[in-house]
């Protein structure tokens, strides 16, 4: 074959020595040639395939053979072989500029990861995209205006008819009243989080197609080396802001085991999602104060925790390599398509499970098994300043975060939830144990004992937090 | 070999959507990925962030998700488009560096191609990085596996001044090469009836 590249003499006996061993036929799919290669790059994978075939210390004893001809390792040298051809074609078939090849917005590539320019780019992004734009108009505005409409039309005219064709207490409650699956589920949904999530999804697609993520991570690169992670991570952490069960999904991407636990617990523990972001920001931006608590709360524990887990956690910090892609003008088509996918997915998966929600809650409440769990709540919810009401919204939020945080918002705008009460509970849901979904891609990505390690450890700390924060409070006398 | 039946919609529905988000397309393990229905499976490879998921989508009509950054997909996704007559199975796949994994989620496009019946990998490498792309293509030749090489991106890499000329690079890797600029579908027609070329030489090695 004329295309074939040829290595270095030493390596390319090794390779005929190699292909000679192996059996006839080959189980692979790949050449033999490109097996001989990987075993002299010592492919894990391969080897381990290998191991119990009787010519293995044979193979063993040719790479090692092999290996003494070169100062440097077999792989870089083959990777050199390849990579010197690779540039010699690019050559042979390109042609390029003279001067210095340069992106086009170099100087607005180096503004976003300067760390003098950078970090007032990311606050911008981060008051306008999230703080102005999901927050205040998304949680705000807009939930304020479906979530008035409901309130004053929808829910009375379901009351009303849903009297009308049920006589028995029973049936109305479980489609209308108090708990209902439309007057709470559905309302929940759409009215709550369908807001939030929309605005962020748009907010986020944005700044994903523009490319300024990886460079954020560069920029946070150095600062996330002190909690053990690096800036690569940036990214599940991000998502996690979205949702936090894709989001351990995407841990994936991170090179080490030890990355990969603390991701997941950061996410577990810290990380609002998108509808639980957009809640939080809704309410507590009437209180600066106690937006500013919450978020130094969250900034401070995401940081510690990060801190000790790097210490803890076994292993040692990877090495930052990512590609980073040209900033480019992000298409309106594709961010719309991308938010529209994004949504009527989230909306799929949430709205059954809503209404199911409010089916659960209903049978709970007639069997009276939902009276003993909130209950049982309720001695956690004094101890930590709250009111006794919040209990079932603790309950909900272990279901999904969102519908605890929908819950949250409920209590606030019918007054039971208020000031510094405000803020413990948005700190414990925070905090608090992951929603089912994402306990359930725990257990997948990262096994059953880790999984309920951390759950363990964020329930008890969430609470813990929350009293602590409670006690802090009343001491400091900040009134909100 | 036995065929069992696995067309897409056997998968649970409502759970297949959720993973394309985020990029996260199929929960199902490759292993049984692989379309025995079909008669010609291509398999998506490169480096991260060089539009494999965008040429996925536009080559299957179906919708994973793109993002202009590193690691948007990590598992495979598949899809089906009608090409010369044949329904033929396109695999989206996670970006990787070489054929040695260093992630969890490169190793998975590696298991892909490795091990299962993949009749062609289209290897895609971005226009402006061409050097430190061709590495993979070498490493896939190498192989012996069947490649299909797509340039993406040159309208980038014509703003830097960069023109490449694809017969001479189809000449010295001995593989087709069909030069893209994938967000607005330049080239697609070329690729696929290149994918067509495939199609009909295809052998037909399994009849039933």
């Amino acid at each position: 074959m004329s295309n074939q590249l040829l290595y270095y003499s030493p390596i390319e006996t090794a390779i005929n020595r190699i292909e000679s061993l192996l059996e006839d036929p080959l189980e692979s799919k790949i050449s033999r040639r490109s097996i001989a290669l990987l075993l002299l790059q010592k492919d894990p994978v391969l080897r381990s395939q290998l191991q119990e075939k009787t010519y293995f210390s044979e193979i063993e004893r040719i790479v090692a053979d092999t290996e003494a001809y070169f100062s440097e390792s077999l792989s870089s040298v083959i990777a050199e072989s390849r990579h010197k051809r690779a540039m010699a074609i690019e050559q042979d078939i390109t042609i390029q500029p003279q001067q210095q090849r340069a992106f086009k917005n170099e100087w607005l590539h180096k503004l976003t990861v300067h760390p003098v320019t950078g970090v007032p780019i990311l606050a911008l992004v981060l008051y306008y995209g999230v703080y102005q734009f999901v927050g205040v108009f998304g949680g705000g505005t807009l939930v304020d205006g479906i979530e008035g409409f409901f309130e004053s039309h929808i829910n009375p005219f379901v009351n009303t008819i849903v009297a009308a064709i049920f006589p028995w207490q029973v049936i109305q409650d479980l489609f209308a009243n108090d708990y209902g699956i439309i007057t709470l589920g559905i309302r929940y949904a759409v009215a709550i989080v369908l807001p939030v999530v929309a605005t962020f999804f748009l907010m986020f697609s944005l700044l994903e197609d523009s490319g300024y993520l990886p460079r954020l991570s560069l920029l946070i690169d150095r600062f996330f080396k002190t909690i053990g992670l690096s800036g690569r991570s940036i990214i599940p952490l991000i998502l996690g802001l979205g949702c936090g069960t894709m989001a351990t999904l995407v841990t994936r991407t991170l090179e080490s085991k030890r990355e990969r636990i603390i991701a997941t617990l950061l996410l577990a523990l810290t990380i609002p999602c998108s509808a639980q972001l957009g809640v939080i920001l809704g309410l507590l931006s009437q209180e600066p104060t106690a937006l500013l608590v919450w978020a130094t709360v969250m900034v401070a524990i995401f940081l510690g925790i990060g801190f000790l887990a790097g210490k803890i956690v076994p292993g040692n910090a990877s090495c930052f390599y990512m590609e980073i892609p040209p900033l480019r003008l992000p298409r309106p088509q594709a961010i719309l398509t991308k938010t529209y996918v994004r949504l009527k997915w989230y909306f799929g998966e949430i709205l059954p499970l809503f209404i199911f929600a409010s089916i659960l809650i209903w049978a709970g409440k007639l069997t009276g098994l939902f009276d003993v769990l909130v209950r049982g709540l309720e001695p956690v919810m004094l101890w930590l300043g709250l009111p006794k009401e919040a209990a079932p919204t603790f309950l909900y939020g272990f279901f999904r975060r969102d519908y605890g945080a929908a819950g949250m918002f409920d209590l606030h705008s019918s007054g039971i939830l208020a000031g510094q009460q405000l803020v413990v509970a948005a700190v414990t849901l925070t905090l608090f144990i992951p929603c089912v979904a994402q306990l359930q891609f725990m257990f997948k990505e990262r096994g059953v004992k880790k999984t309920i390690a951390i759950a363990i450890f964020v329930v008890f700390f969430a609470f813990s937090l929350g009293y602590l924060l409670n006690q802090l409070l009343t001491i400091m006398e900040l009134s909100f | 070999m036995d065929c069992h039946d696995c067309h897409q919609t056997c998968q649970p529905k409502n759970q297949k959507k959720g993973w394309k988000l985020f990029g996260i397309n199929s929960r199902k393990s490759v292993k049984n990925n692989i379309d025995r229905d079909s008669q010609t499976n291509v398999a998506l490879v490169g480096l991260p962030n060089v539009g494999k998921s965008l040429l996925f989508n536009l080559l299957t009509g179906t919708y994973v998700t793109v993002s202009n950054y590193p690691g948007t997909t990590v598992e495979v996704a598949k899809g089906n488009r009608i090409i010369a007559g044949e329904s033929v199975t396109f695999f989206d796949t996670p970006g990787m560096y070489s054929l040695i994994p260093i992630t969890e989620e490169e190793s998975v496009t590696r298991d892909l191609i490795m091990n299962e019946n993949v009749n062609l990998v289209i290897h895609i490498v971005d226009a402006k990085n061409l050097g430190r792309m061709l590495n993979l293509t070498l490493q896939l030749i190498e192989a012996q596996l069947p490649v299909l090489l797509v340039v993406n991106m040159i309208d980038e890499a014509a703003k830097l001044g960069i023109w490449i000329d694809e017969n001479q690079l189809a000449h010295k890797l001995c593989i087709p090469v069909v030069t893209t600029e994938a967000t607005q579908k330049v080239g697609l027609k070329k690729l696929i009836a290149k994918v067509a070329d495939y199609v009909q030489s295809t052998p037909v090695l399994f009849t039933y």
